[in-house]
C-alpha cells in the first residue's frame, strides 16, 4: 500500500468528514440549547439539497450559467428552504412541547422526519415531469481533478473543504462576537439566568435551529456536487452519521462537532479503504463501513461518554 | 322494588337534567330519533342502488348486506340507547346502556350512523357517477339518518355521575363479561373481514363515533369496573374470543391478515415494556424480531441455512431464539443504559442498521457465510409441535383449520403469554421501579431504586419477547431476509411502525398497542389507495398525537397524569370550582322550590 | 331488572351474530351472478409492488397483464369465459406478499397469478400457492433458486411444481456478460462491485464463476452498502488492482455514481451492469463520462422484436397511465400463458369448469405444457418451470444515450 493511496484515503476522509461536521453542528447547537436530539435534522439537510436543486432546475437561466456562478443562487435556495423548514418545525412541533416529558419531542421529531421524507418523495417534481421517488441527478463540476503528486482532489472536494472552513470561521465569529451569538451561549449555559438578563430564550432557540439548518444546507450542496445526485432518503444515514460525529466530538460543543465529523470521516474511509486494499481483508471493506462507524460510536460512549472535546454530560436526562 | 331504588339513586342527576333542559322540548327530539332510526333500519331491507357495480352488492331487497349491515346495527343501537330516555325512569332493561345519561350516547350514535351511512350514500353517487344511481332506499337511508342527529341535539344535556352499580351475583357478572367480549369479537371480526374499502371506512366511522359515545355514556367505565372485579374471567373470555375468531373464518384469506396483526401486536407489546413502562426510547426494536427469526431459521433445517444439518424441534428453536435476542439486548443495553438521556435512542437506531447490514454481509462474500446475505433464509419448513404439522390443514371441532389458522392459534397463545408477563411485571415491584425511573430517575436512585439494573431488565425482557415472536414469524413467512427489518418502510413490522403503534395506542397499556397495531395494519391493508401516503400520514399522526393526545387512544391513567401535569392540575381546580357552584345553585333551586311550595 | 338487561344484551348479541352470518352474502351473491349471467368469471391475480420505490416497474407489470386480459375478453379467447385481473400490492414485502397469496388461494375464482417482482417475495409466496396447486408465473423474479432449488449450482431440484417464470434467470445474464467481456472485449482482468442485494450479488456471483472458468481474473471483489453513493475507498482499491473493467451488480441509483466517481478518479475503464443499470437516469447522473458503459437486459430488445411490436402498439393504444417498463413484455406473456392454460384445462373437460381444486391442478398441468409465441419470443417451460428462451441483449452508452443493443444472442453455457 503506497503512501499516495494512503494520502488519497486521507483526502477522501477529510472531505467526507467536513460534510459530516457541517451537519453535526446543527445537532450539537440544538442539543446545546434545549437538550433535544432533533431527529429531523437529517431531513433538514435533505431539504437543503432539494432547495438548491429547485433553484437550479426551475429558475429559468440558472441551468445555463456556469456552475460556479449558479452556486451562490443554489446555496441561497437551499439555505432558505432548510431554514424555513427548521424554524417552522421548531415553531409548530417542538415549541408547544417544551415542558412535555422527554419522549414527546423525540417522537415528534421522528414523525417529522418520516413526514418530510414522504412530502419530497410524493410531491417533488422536476421540470419535464420527473419525480423524486428515485434519486435525482444534481449538477456537478466538469473538468479534471487537481493532481497533487498523485493525490487527486476533485473540484467538489475543494469546494466542500473551503465551504466548511468558511462556515466554521463564520460560526466562531457569530458565537463569540455578535450579541445573538453570546446570548445563545448564555442561554445554553443557564437558561434561567439568561432570561433574567433580558435574553429571550425562544428567540435563541430559533437562532440555533436556523444556524444549524443553514450549515446543513451547505452540506447538502456539497453532497450533491460530489456524487451527482440527491435523494429523498439521504437524510437518514447522513443524519445518523452526523449525530455520531456530534457525540464523538462532545455533544453541545460546536468545534467538537466539526472535529468529530473529521475523525469519523477519516475513520470510515481509512478503515474501509485499507481493508479493501488487501486481498485477505478485502471483503470487510466498503460493505462494513457503516458498521465500523457505529462501533466507533459505541466505543466512544463506553470509554469517553463526554466526547473528544469533553464537555461534561450533565444530568440532563 | 327495583324502580323505586333506582329513582332514589338517580334523583340528583335527574334534577340537573330538568334544570338544564328548560326551554327545549325533548319530546320532539326523541320522536325524531325514534322515527329516523326506525326508517334507517327499514331502509336497510331495501336496495340502495340498481347496479352491482358498487362493492358489496346493495341491490337486494329483502335483507341487508354490505354497508347496510353497519347501518342496521347502528340504528338498533340508537333505538336501544333511546330506551333510558323514553319512559320516566327509562324503558326497563335498557338503563344499563347509559349509566351517565343517554343524551351524549344518542348524539354520538346518531352521528356514527349519519357519518357511516351518509358516507355510503355519497360514495354511491361519487363512484357510480351521479345521484341518478340512487333508488328509493338510498333516499330514505340518506334522509332518515340525519333526523336523529337533529333530534339528539334538541335533547338537553343529561350527563351526571353514574349511580353505583347494583350488586349482582358473580355468575351473572361473568356471563355479562363473556357476552360483551363475544360482541367485541363479532365487531372485530366484521372489521377484519371487510372485503372492500367502502365497507371498512363505513365500519371505522361507525365504530369510532359509537365508541366515543359508549365511553361518554359511562358504559365503558362500568364494564371496566366489571372486568376489574372479574379479572380471571375476563382473561379467559378474551382468550376464548380470540380463539373463536379462527372458527368464524371460512378460509385463510383473513386468517393470514390476523396472523400478521398478531405478530405485529406482540412485538408492539414487547416494545411497550421498553418504551411505555421503562421509558426507554428504542428505535431499533425490530432488529430483535430479526434476531429471533434468523436464529430460529438457521436451526430449522432449511436448505438455505449454513447449519442445514442441524434441525432442532421448535421449542428448542424458540428457546435459542429468545436467548440470543436477550443476549443481543444486553449487549446493546449494557454500555448505553449507563448513560442518561437520549443516547439510547440513537444507539438503538444504529444497532438496527448494524443488524441489517451485518445480516446482509454474512453471505460468504463480504464476510463469513452464515445468513445467506440478501437472499436470506428461505424455504423455512412449517412448524411442528408435538407432532402437529402447522403446514397441513387440520379438522378441529368440525372446522377445517388451514395453515394460517394453525399459526393463528399458536400466536394467540404467544400473545396471551406476553400479555400475562406484561401485566404481572407491571403490577410488581419491578413495574413500580420502572415507573419511578421513568418519572424521575434521580429521585428513584435516591430512594434506592437501582436504575441501571432495572433498565437493563426492561431492555432484555423486551428483546426476549420480540425474539420469541420472531421465531414464529420466520416459519410463518417461510423467508427471512435482512430488508424485512428496517427502521421505516411502507409495510409493518418495522421500527417506526412499532413505535407508532405504541404511541397511537397508548404507552404503558395492554390494549393500546393491540388497538394501535390493528389499526396501523388494517388501514393500509384495507384502503389500497392509501398505500402511497401511509408513511406521510403516520408521520403526521405521530406529531399530532404528541401535541393533542400524547397518552394515546387508550390512555394509561398514570401516563395521562404525566403528560398533562399542568392541565390536570388546572382541570381539577376548575372542576372543584364548578362543583362548588353547582352545589350552591342546587341549594338555590331547593330554596326556590320550597318557597313556591 | 338485571335479568331483563341481560336479555336485552343477549338480543343485541343475537342480532350481531345474525348480521355477521349474512355478511358473507355479498361474496356468494357475486360469484352466483357471475356464473349465472351467461359467462363464467375466471380471475387472474397480479402481485407486484404497486406503491413505493419500485412502483414504476410494478405498475408496468399490472397494466401489461391487464392488456392481456382485456384482449382475451375482446377476442373471446376462451368462449364463455370472462377474465378478470385482480391486482394486489405487495409493497415489496415478503409478509404482505404471503398474505396476498393466501387471499388468492382463498378465492376459488382465481385460476392463476402473475408476479411478483422481488425474489424474496416470491420465496414466501411459493409454498402457499403450491399447497393449493395455484399456478404462479413470475415475470420479474430472476433468482435461480426460485425454480431450481437452493443448491441450483450443484444439484437442480424443483421444489414447487406450481411456480413458473418467463424471465431469464440471473444465472444466464451474468455468464452472458462474462462471455462478452472475455471474448468480445478481450478484457481479462475485472473488478466486481455489488450492492449486497439478492439481485446484485447473484449477478456478480454468476459473472465471476463464468469469467474465472474462461480464464479471466477477478482482480477485486467489493460489496458496497445498498444506496451508498460514496465509493472512494472502493475506487482506490480498484485503481491499485489494475482491473480493466468494473462489473457492477445492482441498480442504477447506486450504479451511476460509481461510474461517475470512477471516471472522476481518472480511471477510464467502462462499467458493465445488468438490467438494473439500464435506465436513462443512469446517464443523467453519471454524466458524459459514462459513454462506453455497458448493460445486459434479458430478452431480445422489445422494440426490435417483431412479436413485441404488436404488444407495444396495443399498449400504447390502450392509454394506460404508466409505461410498460422493463417487465411489461414478460408480464403480458405470463398473463397470456395462464389464459391459454385455462383454455386448455376447459377444453379437456368439454368446456365445463371442474370444481375447485381439480380445476387448479388441471391449469397447473396445462401451464407446464403451454407453448406459444409471446411478446418476448417463444414461451414454453422446462422441467424446472423456467422459460426455454435464454436470449440476452448487450446495450452500450453511445453519445449520451443507450443504443439499440450492440449484441443480442442466446447464452449457450
Amino acid at each position: 500500500m503506497s503512501v499516495t493511496v494512503l494520502l488519497q484515503l486521507v483526502e477522501n476522509g477529510l472531505v467526507l468528514g467536513a460534510m459530516y461536521g457541517l451537519i453535526a453542528v446543527g445537532y450539537t447547537m440544538v442539543y446545546g440549547t434545549i437538550q433535544l436530539i432533533n431527529f429531523a435534522h437529517g431531513e433538514i439537510f435533505m431539504l437543503g439539497g432539494f432547495g438548491a436543486l429547485t433553484v437550479y432546475a426551475w429558475i429559468p437561466g440558472v441551468a445555463h450559467l456556469p456552475l460556479f456562478a449558479a452556486l451562490p443562487l443554489m446555496l441561497l435556495g437551499g439555505v432558505v428552504v432548510a431554514v424555513a423548514a427548521a424554524v417552522g418545525a421548531e415553531r409548530l412541533a417542538y415549541r408547544p412541547l417544551r415542558t412535555a416529558p422527554r419522549l414527546a419531542p423525540l417522537i415528534t421529531a421522528i414523525g417529522l422526519s418520516l413526514a418530510l421524507q414522504q412530502v419530497v418523495s410524493l410531491w417533488y417534481r422536476l421540470p419535464g415531469g420527473g419525480n423524486a421517488k428515485a434519486p435525482v441527478a444534481f449538477p456537478s463540476f466538469g473538468g479534471k481533478a487537481f493532481d497533487l503528486g498523485g493525490v487527486l482532489v476533485q473540484r467538489a472536494d475543494l469546494f466542500t473543504v473551503i465551504a466548511a472552513a468558511v462556515c466554521m470561521a463564520g460560526l466562531a465569529w457569530f458565537v463569540a462576537r455578535t450579541r445573538s451569538g453570546r446570548a445563545m451561549q448564555a442561554t445554553a449555559q443557564d437558561p434561567d439566568t439568561a432570561r433574567l438578563m433580558g435574553i429571550d430564550p425562544d428567540r435563541m432557540i430559533v437562532v440555533a435551529f436556523a444556524v444549524g439548518a443553514a450549515l446543513a444546507a451547505v452540506a447538502a450542496l456539497t453532497q450533491g456536487l460530489r456524487y451527482g445526485q440527491i435523494s429523498f432518503d439521504m437524510g437518514f444515514v447522513a443524519g445518523l452519521k452526523a449525530f455520531t460525529a456530534a457525540v464523538l466530538g462532545g455533544i453541545g460543543n460546536v468545534r467538537g462537532a466539526m472535529l468529530g465529523g473529521i475523525v469519523l470521516g477519516l475513520a470510515e474511509e481509512l478503515s474501509s479503504g485499507i481493508l479493501a486494499h488487501f486481498r485477505d481483508t478485502a471483503q470487510y471493506g466498503q460493505a462494513w463501513a457503516d458498521v465500523w462507524a457505529f462501533v466507533l460510536l459505541i466505543l466512544v460512549l463506553l470509554l469517553r461518554p463526554q466526547g473528544l472535546l469533553g464537555e461534561r454530560v450533565a444530568d440532563r436526562a | 322494588m327495583t324502580t323505586s331504588s333506582s329513582t332514589g339513586l338517580t334523583a340528583p342527576g335527574r334534577a340537573t337534567r330538568r334544570r338544564l333542559g328548560r326551554g327545549a322540548d325533548p319530546l320532539v327530539g326523541k320522536c325524531l330519533i325514534a322515527l329516523g332510526s326506525a326508517a334507517a333500519l327499514g331502509s336497510t331491507f331495501l336496495s340502495w342502488t340498481w347496479t352491482t357495480a358498487f362493492p358489496g352488492d346493495l341491490t337486494v331487497t329483502g335483507y341487508p348486506g354490505g354497508n347496510q349491515l353497519i347501518t342496521l346495527f347502528l340504528s338498533i343501537l340508537t333505538l336501544l340507547a333511546l330506551g333510558p330516555a323514553l319512559l320516566p325512569g327509562g324503558v326497563p332493561g335498557t338503563r344499563w346502556i347509559a349509566p351517565r345519561g343517554s343524551v351524549r350516547l344518542l348524539r354520538s350514535l346518531s352521528l356514527a350512523n349519519a357519518a357511516s351511512t351518509g358516507y355510503v350514500v355519497v360514495a354511491i353517487a361519487w363512484e357510480l357517477g351521479g345521484v341518478a344511481n340512487y333508488v328509493a332506499g338510498t333516499w330514505i337511508a340518506g334522509a332518515s339518518v340525519l333526523l336523529p342527529v337533529l333530534g339528539a341535539w334538541l335533547l338537553p344535556e343529561d350527563d351526571h355521575e353514574p349511580a353505583p352499580a347494583r350488586p349482582t351475583p358473580r355468575w351473572a357478572q361473568i356471563v355479562v363479561v363473556f357476552v360483551v367480549v363475544m360482541l367485541g369479537l363479532l365487531v372485530t371480526d366484521f372489521g377484519v373481514t371487510t372485503g372492500f374499502s367502502e365497507e371498512f371506512i363505513g365500519f371505522c366511522l361507525g365504530a369510532g363515533f359509537a365508541g366515543r359515545g359508549l365511553a361518554a355514556s359511562g358504559l365503558f367505565d362500568r364494564f371496566s369496573a366489571l372486568t376489574a372485579a372479574n379479572r380471571v374471567a375476563t382473561g379467559w373470555a378474551v382468550f376464548a374470543a380470540a380463539v373463536s375468531f379462527v372458527f368464524l373464518q371460512s378460509s385463510d384469506a383473513y386468517t393470514s391478515v390476523a396472523d400478521n396483526i398478531l405478530i405485529f401486536a406482540t412485538v408492539a407489546l414487547g416494545l411497550n415494556i421498553v418504551v411505555g413502562l421503562a421509558g426507554l426510547l428504542d428505535l431499533g426494536y425490530v432488529a430483535f424480531l430479526g434476531v429471533g427469526a434468523y436464529t430460529a431459521a438457521l436451526v430449522s433445517g432449511t436448505a438455505a441455512s449454513r447449519y442445514a444439518h442441524v434441525v432442532l424441534p421448535f421449542w428448542a428453536q424458540a428457546l435459542i431464539g429468545v436467548a440470543v435476542s436477550v443476549l443481543a439486548g444486553l449487549l446493546i443495553g449494557a454500555p448505553t443504559l449507563r448513560l442518561r438521556g437520549d443516547y439510547l435512542a440513537i444507539v438503538t437506531l444504529g444497532f438496527g442498521e448494524i443488524f441489517r447490514i451485518t445480516m446482509n454481509n454474512l453471505d460468504g462474500q463480504s464476510g463469513p457465510q452464515v445468513t445467506n446475505g440478501a437472499e436470506g433464509e428461505y424455504g423455512i419448513p412449517d412448524l411442528r409441535l408435538f407432532g402437529y404439522d402447522f403446514g397441513r390443514p387440520h379438522t378441529v371441532l368440525g372446522h377445517t383449520l388451514g395453515r394460517f389458522g394453525n399459526y393463528y392459534l399458536l400466536l394467540v397463545l404467544v400473545i396471551a403469554l406476553v400479555i400475562f408477563i406484561f401485566a404481572r411485571v407491571n403490577d410488581s415491584r419491578i413495574g413500580r421501579a420502572w415507573a419511578a425511573i421513568r418519572e424521575d430517575e434521580t429521585a428513584a436512585e435516591a430512594m434506592g431504586v437501582h436504575g441501571y439494573r432495572f433498565k437493563l431488565l426492561a431492555f432484555g425482557l423486551g428483546a426476549g419477547l420480540a425474539g420469541l415472536a420472531g421465531t414464529i414469524q420466520g416459519h410463518l413467512t417461510s423467508t427471512v431476509t435482512p430488508d424485512q427489518y428496517t427502521f421505516s418502510s411502507s409495510a409493518p413490522p418495522n421500527s417506526a411502525f412499532l413505535l407508532a403503534a405504541v404511541v397511537l395506542g397508548g404507552m404503558g397499556t395492554i390494549s393500546g398497542p393491540l388497538l394501535g397495531a390493528s389499526l396501523l395494519f388494517l388501514i393500509p391493508d384495507k384502503l389500497q389507495f392509501f398505500h402511497n401516503k401511509q408513511l406521510l400520514l403516520f408521520g403526521i399522526a405521530l406529531i399530532v398525537m404528541m401535541r393533542l393526545r400524547p397518552e394515546g387512544l387508550v390512555p394509561d391513567k398514570r401516563r395521562r397524569l404525566e403528560f398533562h401535569e399542568r392541565e390536570t392540575a388546572a382541570e381539577e381546580a376548575y372542576e372543584e370550582l364548578v362543583v362548588d357552584e353547582l352545589d350552591r345553585s342546587d341549594g338555590l333551586d331547593e330554596l326556590e322550590a320550597e318557597a313556591r311550595a | 331488572m338485571f335479568q331483563r338487561s341481560l336479555a336485552v344484551l343477549g338480543a343485541v348479541a343475537g342480532v350481531c351474530g345474525l348480521a355477521t352470518a349474512c355478511g358473507s352474502r355479498s361474496q356468494s351473491a357475486h360469484t352466483a351472478s357471475g356464473s349465472g349471467g351467461g359467462a363464467t368469471v375466471v380471475k387472474i391475480g397480479l402481485d407486484a409492488p404497486l406503491t413505493g420505490g419500485l412502483q414504476a416497474l410494478g405498475l408496468g407489470m399490472q397494466y401489461s397483464a391487464q392488456l392481456a386480459v382485456d384482449l382475451a375478453n375482446k377476442q373471446q379467447a376462451v368462449p364463455g369465459v370472462t377474465f378478470q385481473l385482480v391486482a394486489k400490492d405487495d409493497q415489496a414485502s415478503a409478509s404482505i406478499g404471503e398474505q396476498n397469496a393466501a387471499a388468492y388461494v382463498a378465492d376459488p375464482g382465481v385460476a392463476g397469478v402473475v408476479g411478483p417482482l422481488n425474489s424474496a417475495v416470491a420465496q414466501s409466496m411459493q409454498s402457499v400457492f403450491n399447497q393449493a396447486n395455484l399456478v404462479d408465473v413470475s415475470s420479474a423474479s430472476t433468482n435461480p433458486s426460485l425454480t431450481q432449488g437452493p443448491n441450483w449450482k450443484t444439484a437442480k431440484t424443483r421444489a414447487y411444481p406450481s411456480f413458473f417464470r418467463d424471465i431469464t434467470t440471473d444465472a444466464v445474464q451474468g455468464p452472458f456478460a462474462a462471455d462478452y467481456v472475455f471474448k468480445t472485449l478481450g478484457i481479462h482482468s475485472v473488478a466486481t462491485v455489488d450492492d449486497g442485494q439478492t439481485y446484485g450479488v447473484g449477478l456478480v456471483e454468476t459473472f465471476s464463476a463464468e469469467f474465472k472458468k474462461l480464464g479471466g481474473q477477478i482482480a477485486l471483489a467489493q460489496t458496497a452498502t445498498a444506496n451508498t453513493t460514496d465509493y472512494s475507498s472502493v475506487i482506490s482499491a480498484v485503481k491499485s488492482s489494475g482491473a480493466k473493467l468494473v462489473y457492477y451488480g445492482g441498480e442504477y441509483p447506486a450504479g451511476a455514481p460509481l461510474s461517475k466517481e470512477l471516471k472522476a478518479a481518472g480511471l477510464n475503464i467502462p462499467e458493465m451492469g445488468g438490467d438494473g443499470n439500464q435506465d436513462p437516469t443512469y446517464i443523467k447522473t453519471a454524466g458524459p463520462a459514462s459513454n462506453g458503459d455497458f448493460a445486459t437486459v434479458p430478452g431480445a430488445p422489445l422494440a426490435a422484436l417483431p412479436s413485441a411490436k404488436d404488444f407495444i402498439a396495443q399498449y400504447q393504444a390502450a392509454h394506460f397511465p404508466a409505461p410498460y417498463a422493463i417487465y411489461g413484455g414478460t408480464s403480458y406473456d405470463a398473463a397470456e400463458s395462464i389464459i391459454l392454460s385455462v383454455k386448455a384445462a376447459l377444453a379437456q373437460d368439454g368446456g365445463k369448469m371442474p370444481a375447485g381444486d381439480a380445476f387448479r391442478s388441471q391449469v397447473e398441468k396445462a401451464e407446464q405444457a403451454v407453448s406459444f409465441d409471446g411478446a418476448t419470443g417463444p414461451v414454453a417451460f422446462d422441467q424446472y418451470g423456467d422459460v426455454g428462451s435464454k436470449v440476452i441483449t448487450m446495450y452500450k452508452i453511445e453519445n449520451g444515450a443507450w443504443d439499440q443493443g450492440v449484441y443480442s444472442g442466446a447464452f449457450a453455457g
